[in-house]
Formats: C-alpha cells, structure tokens, sequence
C-alpha cells in the first residue's frame, strides 16, 4: 500500500514536469501563431515568437535599458505597420549578458541577422568576418548615408568599408542626484578635477551620510579616461604585445580615488554592489537604495542614458549630467558613436530587410520621434534636427551638453581595444575589489594591472 | 514461424529489434549530443580559441595556465568548501526528514511532496533571484534579525565569511530527491528486525544506530557518489546569486568556467578547465568507491 502511495507521487511529481516542460514551449508557440494574425506585432518579450513565418520574422538584438526596449519595440512596430508581412522577434538584454550571448551565437553561426555593435568589439567581429559589408548598399541608395558626416562613419568602418552604421552619438558624463546637491548646498561644476570630486564626496557623506558611486566592474571606463589625462590614448600595445606604457603610474590615479573612497567611507562598497546587477542604470545606487547607506549621490555613465536614467529615478529627484572628474578635461573627454547598428554576415536572404530596417532607424523622421535620440545624438544631421524640438527636457539637457560642454573641450576617441584586453580590464576589477577590502593600496592593483596585462597582451601578440 | 524469410513487419515484430528501436532515439541522442561535443571539447582544449576565429592547436599551453593561475586555485578551493559542507549537510538532513515522515498518517503524503518541492525548483533561476532578495540588505532576512534587536543590516551577500553560506543553505534546503531515496530504502527493512530488537530490549536510539543505519548504508553511499557529483556541477546558484562576488569568495569552478569560456573569449582555456573538472570528479568518485568496502553493508536482510 505504502509503495503504492510512493509510486502515484513519483508519477504525479513526473507528470507535473512533463506538463510544466510542455508549458514552456507551448506558450511561445501559441503566441507565434497569433502574432502574424495580429497584423504582425513585434514582441519585446524574451520569448518571443520563434520564427514564426519562416523568412520574415527578422530577429533584433540589442543590450539597453528599460526606456530603449520600450521606444526600439514601438518603432519596430511602426516599421511592421508601415511594411506588412515583416515581424520582429526583438530580445534585447543586459550589457553583461548581451556579449556572452552574441559570441555564442557567432559560435554557432546563428548570429541574429539585426543586431546593436559596440566599437570596443567592433574590430574583433570584423576581422572574423561575422558582420556584413554595408558599402555596397550605401554605393546603391537602399542605404541612405548622405546625411551622416564622414568622420561619424568612418568609426564604424574598417579597411575603408562600412561594417556598421552610428546609432548615436554619446560622451561620458556623470549623473548625479541634483535634487540632492540644490539641498545640500553643494554645487557640482563640469570640468571637475579628482581632487574637486573627492572633496565633493567628501562634504556629502559628511552631511548627510550618502555615498559616491564609483564604476564598478567597468575599469574600462573609467581607467582609460584618466590614462588618458597622463598622456596614454591606447593602454594595449598589440603589435608588441605589451601594455603601452613604460611603468604603471599613469594607472595609479584610477586607483587611487577607489583606495581614497575605501579608507574615508564615502564610496559605495563591494557589499552593496554585490546585490546589484553591475552596470545596470535601473540597479545604479543613485536611484535604486534602500537607506543612505546604499544611496550615491553619483554615478558613472554614458550621456545617452540619462533619460533612461531620469526616467528610472523617484519622481522627486531631478538628475544633473557634468564630464567625469580629470586633472586634464580636454585630454581625458571624448565623443563616442554610442553604438552602432550592423547586419550580421549570416543574415542570408534576410540581409536585404535587415538593411532597410536600419536605413529606417536612421533616416525615418516617424521613427526617430519614438526614438528621440535614446541612443545618443542621431547620426544623421537631418533626424537630429527634426526631433530637436520634440525632445523632453532631459534630452535637451543631453544634447546641450554634448555640443557646449563636451565638443569644445574634447580629444579624439581612443582607438578600439584589441583581443584580451577585456580580461586584462577583468583583472583590474578584481584589484579593485581588493581595494574596497583594504586587501591592496593603488600602486600595487597598478603595478600588478601592468604585470598581468603585459603578460595576457604578450600571449595575444 | 514456420517460414524462414521473415517479412519487413516479423522482422520488426522480434525481440531484438524493439530493442534496438526503442533505445534508438537515446543512442542518436547520446552520440550526437554527449560523445560528439565531448570530443569536440577534447580538441578546444589543446588549442587557442576564441570562440570568434577558428581554434588552432597549441598543445598543453591551456592546462600549464591553469596551474599557474591563481583563480583557478580559489574556484577550485571554493567549489571543494560548497561541496564538502553541503553535501552532507543535505544527506543528514533528507534522513531526518525521512524518519519523520516514514511513519504513516492521513497528511504523510501530502508532506512527502511539499518537502520534494523545493527539490524540483530549487535549481531554477526563479528561486536563485527569490534567495537573492531574501538575503538582500533590505531583505526578509534582515528585516527578521532587526525585529529580534540586530542594530544594522547584515550584507550577507556582500561579506566574504557570509556569501557562500547563503549558497550552501540553498544547496541544503534542496535535500528532496535524497529524502525521497531514503524513504523507499527505509520501507525495505524488515519490520522482524525491529520486533527482534525490541525483544532484546534495545530502545529507539539503539534500534536506529544497530539496525536502520547499518541497513541504510548503501542507499547513503548512492546519495553520496550521486549528490557529491551534483554538488561539484552546481552552477546556477553562484551565477544569479552572487556571480562570484565578492572577491571570488563564491566563484564556483563552473562559473569560472563560464566566464572564461564565453566572457573572456577564453573559449579553448575553459574546456580544458572542464576536462580537469571531469578527472577530479573521477577522482572523488572513485575514492569513494574505494572506501565503500570499509562501510557500507550490501548484505541481505
């Protein structure tokens, strides 16, 4: 009787599985039916409808946040309406995730025919041949690029052709709690010098027990920034195999404002990021605490995710944007085509829709007043003039301080990084951690940042 | 039969071939799946390869890094901790839960299952994301131990000395399947051995260490060669929960794996870290095989 009990429970446990597996696929399945009847609905859900007729569900990919998702999908839409028969399959993701995920599809040779291409790992699909030559389309019309200035498409393109096209044009930029500071009496100025921030940091805790958030697991940002300010534009040699400096002090400023923070407790330490996922503007530490203790008055970011950022934020906190702290501002600051849109090489017969899908997010007025310049200043001089005046306020802001702040007092961007360069950056977040522990002083996460670089660049050479 | 040429429909109606057609979609499955990319992984692990470019072959330069380099120590101390703490934390536990539950009443059954329950979803990411916010800063946990008088918040998940014990707890709690296994083994004891006991007067303690324990050994062997494996394997729980964090004091070796292999394009590197993987689990298994004769009873009733 007992093993009767005991063997209805197994089967009842059983079919409980099989049913919950069936479920899983059977939802997407019913909604890939239902899509194209719909009049052809793009969905931003991750499990979206999978391929469901055939050739003409085009597969995007992009990393973003909540606020892009929303507007690229409702753009997707318009595009599905404006061409029946085409339908999306949009899967956007998380920067983290976003480039695991690619290189495994790359991998496999499924790589999605429309995806979002960063100029950090531009060079590296390229010379693997995983994205589509775009020159003969711009030569032919189907892609229009009379709009978009040269140097702009020069930076998405390599040996002379065009592999990707500028999304939209961004700088670094500090948000930061303005509402916070106005209370506080603390002013925030651009061009601020690491001593000026730290003092800033400093007075802040003091009054009211909020930290500064400085990037976390993102050393490259923020190192090749104040690099930069010592005279070093590229931190890799790859040619020599080395990293390209003599000694490691032009990396110790970097360092040091993390071993600064750590020993005067005004930085948001490792423990509270460890709950956070790392570089997400919804997670970030000045919108996203529980107490002053996990709140930042700062954070560090791309100009372009300010209105995700804004939009993300209490209701009533206003957020400021000012240029990363530098001892050498115009050294240090840049402009950065923020991301670009490329076609993947296996796109196949697809290739041709996906090109016309991103002539569309380029040259379409229609679709840029959805967009409104999330990704950064539009490429293409036309679009940014007709949204200007649509944008809200906070995009406003953003474009204001691109061409007044940023653009006068800026230095040519540096050039992509090679192979293993990303793990030597791995490395200098480790070190970082280490500092936030009190475990490590500045000049030895440089010195031993330029030992393991030297080492990794001396096995990629 | 009678006739000597079988037909295509006799043919397919004997013995061997409903076995052969039977098994076929598993044999398909196993070599397509398992032995195919297993001796893939074999090759990339010899070779410099980024995932994006084509492997090239490179000889033993993949397993010589590893040595020297000092995650890979950590990973490998950090997964030996989980394993050798959780393992038998789990084992003790789904016994005890056993006992308790061997004893039959109206609500046994439906016990049986909500204790199989977290068993069944405790690998999923879902659980991994509630055990996140539960041991979050703002999270139940903390709001408990502030309700009990604790002044400060704890960052269980931001502490070196506390981060892998979240994880170990989740590991333990999942203690369903072993409990199941324990409870079917249980019902195999004869009760005669216990009346025999009884009547030379050994009380309940007794009866648990002479008779139930020594005539469990075998199924506590099979829990532990099959739990230990799975304890060496355990990768989500590290990847959504604390993704190594902090300072690699949770960096289970799959997820140092994971990182290489598709973070860092180190792709040839951490299939060569997945064969070292495959040898030590050998290892411990057959250690404890070798150690099986010195404990475990497979005598008869």
């Amino acid at each position: 009787m007992k093993k009767r009990i005991l063997a209805s429970l197994l089967c009842a446990v059983m079919t409980a599985g099989v049913l919950a597996g069936c479920g899983g696929t059977a939802a997407p399945a019913a909604g890939g039916a239902a899509a194209p009847a719909e009049g052809a609905e793009a969905s931003s859900d991750a499990a979206a409808p999978a391929a469901a007729e055939g050739g003409d569900t085009l597969v995007f990919t992009w990393w973003g946040n909540q606020t892009r998702n929303e507007r690229t999908t409702a753009a997707l839409d318009l595009y599905s309406e404006q061409n029946p028969g085409v339908t999306f399959d949009a899967q956007p993701a998380a920067w983290d995730d976003y480039w695991s995920k690619l290189s495994t599809a790359a991998a496999g040779n499924s790589l999605p025919p429309l995806l979002q291409m960063d100029y950090s790992y531009l060079e590296q699909y390229v010379s693997s041949g995983l994205l589509a030559d775009l020159t003969p389309y711009i030569e032919s019309g189907a892609l229009d690029a009379s709009n978009i200035s040269q140097g702009i498409m020069d930076s998405g393109s390599v040996d002379g052709k065009v592999y990707a096209i500028t999304a939209g044009v961004n700088a670094p930029s500090l948000l930061y709690n303005k509402t916070l500071m106005d209370e506080l009496g603390i002013e925030v100025p651009d061009y601020m010098s690491v001593e000026q921030f730290e003092d800033i940091c400093r007075q802040v805790y003091e009054k009211s027990g909020v930290k500064a958030d400085l990037p976390y697991m993102a050393a490259d940002n923020y190192l090749p920034y104040l690099a930069r300010a010592n005279g070093v534009t590229a931190l890799f040699n790859k040619e020599e195999g080395r990293m390209n400096m003599d000694d490691p002090s032009p990396m110790v400023d970097y360092f040091k404002v993390f071993q600064d923070g750590y020993e005067e407790g005004w930085i948001i330490g490792a423990d509270i990021h460890a709950e956070l996922q790392n570089n997400s503007v919804e997670q970030s530490p000045l919108i996203y605490f529980s107490s002053p203790s996990t709140q930042a008055w700062c954070a560090f970011f791309w100009s372009n995710q300010m209105a995700a950022m804004a939009e993300a934020a209490p209701d009533d906190m206003e957020i400021g944007i000012t240029t990363w702290p530098s001892k050498d501002p115009k050294a240090s600051m840049f402009l950065k085509p923020s991301q670009f849109f490329s076609v993947s090489s296996n796109a196949g017969a697809q290739e041709e829709a996906a090109v016309k899908v991103i002539d569309f997010l380029t040259n379409s007025v229609e679709a840029n007043e959805i967009l409104l310049g999330e990704r950064g200043v539009p490429a293409s001089s036309v679009v940014a003039d007709a949204i200007a005046p649509l944008q809200d306020e906070t995009a406003q802001i953003v474009t204001k301080y691109i061409n007044e702040v940023v653009t006068p007092n800026s230095s040519p961007i540096s050039p992509a990084i090679p192979d293993g360069a990303n793990e030597v950056y791995d490395y200098a977040n480790q070190y970082i951690d280490q500092i936030l522990a009190g475990a490590m002083t500045a000049e030895e996460a440089a010195q031993a940042t330029f030992d393991k670089g030297n080492e990794i660049m001396a096995s990629k050479k | 039969m009678g006739n000597k040429h079988l037909t295509l429909k006799q043919k397919l109606n004997t013995e061997k071939a409903a076995g052969i057609i039977c098994t076929l979609p598993f044999i398909i499955g196993f070599l397509l799946f398992m032995i195919v990319p297993m001796g893939i992984s074999l090759y990339y692990s010899f070779c410099d390869y980024n995932i994006l470019t084509p492997p090239v072959f490179s000889g033993l330069k993949n397993y010589q890094k590893m040595f020297n380099e000092e995650v890979f120590w950590t990973s490998l101390k950090v997964t030996f901790k989980f394993a050798f703490i959780s393992v038998p934390l789990r084992l003790i536990f789904a016994l005890i839960v056993a006992l308790i539950l061997f004893r039959s009443t109206k609500m046994t059954g439906i016990y049986r299952a909500m204790y199989y329950l977290p068993s069944m979803i405790g690998g999923s990411v879902a659980v991994a994301i509630l055990w996140k916010r539960l041991f979050a800063l703002d999270g139940v946990i903390n709001k408990i131990f502030m309700l009990l008088g604790m002044k400060e918040p704890v960052s269980w998940l931001g502490d070196t000395r506390t981060a892998i014990w979240t994880l170990i707890i989740l590991a333990v709690w999942q203690f369903g399947s072993s409990m199941l296994i324990f409870l079917s083994s249980l019902k195999q004891i004869p009760v005669s051995l216990y009346e025999a006991a009884e009547i030379d007067g050994a009380n309940k303690w007794q009866q648990f260490w002479r008779v139930t324990l020594p005539l469990l050994t075998s199924t506590i062997f099979f829990n532990l060669v099959m739990q230990m494996i799975n304890g060496f394997l355990a990768f989500t729980q590290s990847q959504i929960i604390t993704q190594g964090k902090p300072m690699n004091s949770t960096l289970f070796y799959t997820v140092y794996m994971y990182q290489q292999s598709f973070q860092f394009a180190n792709t040839g590197y951490g299939a060569a870290l997945a064969w070292v993987m495959l040898a030590i689990i050998g290892l411990i298994t057959w250690i404890l095989f070798a150690t099986k004769r010195f404990w475990v009873y497979e005598g008869g009733f």
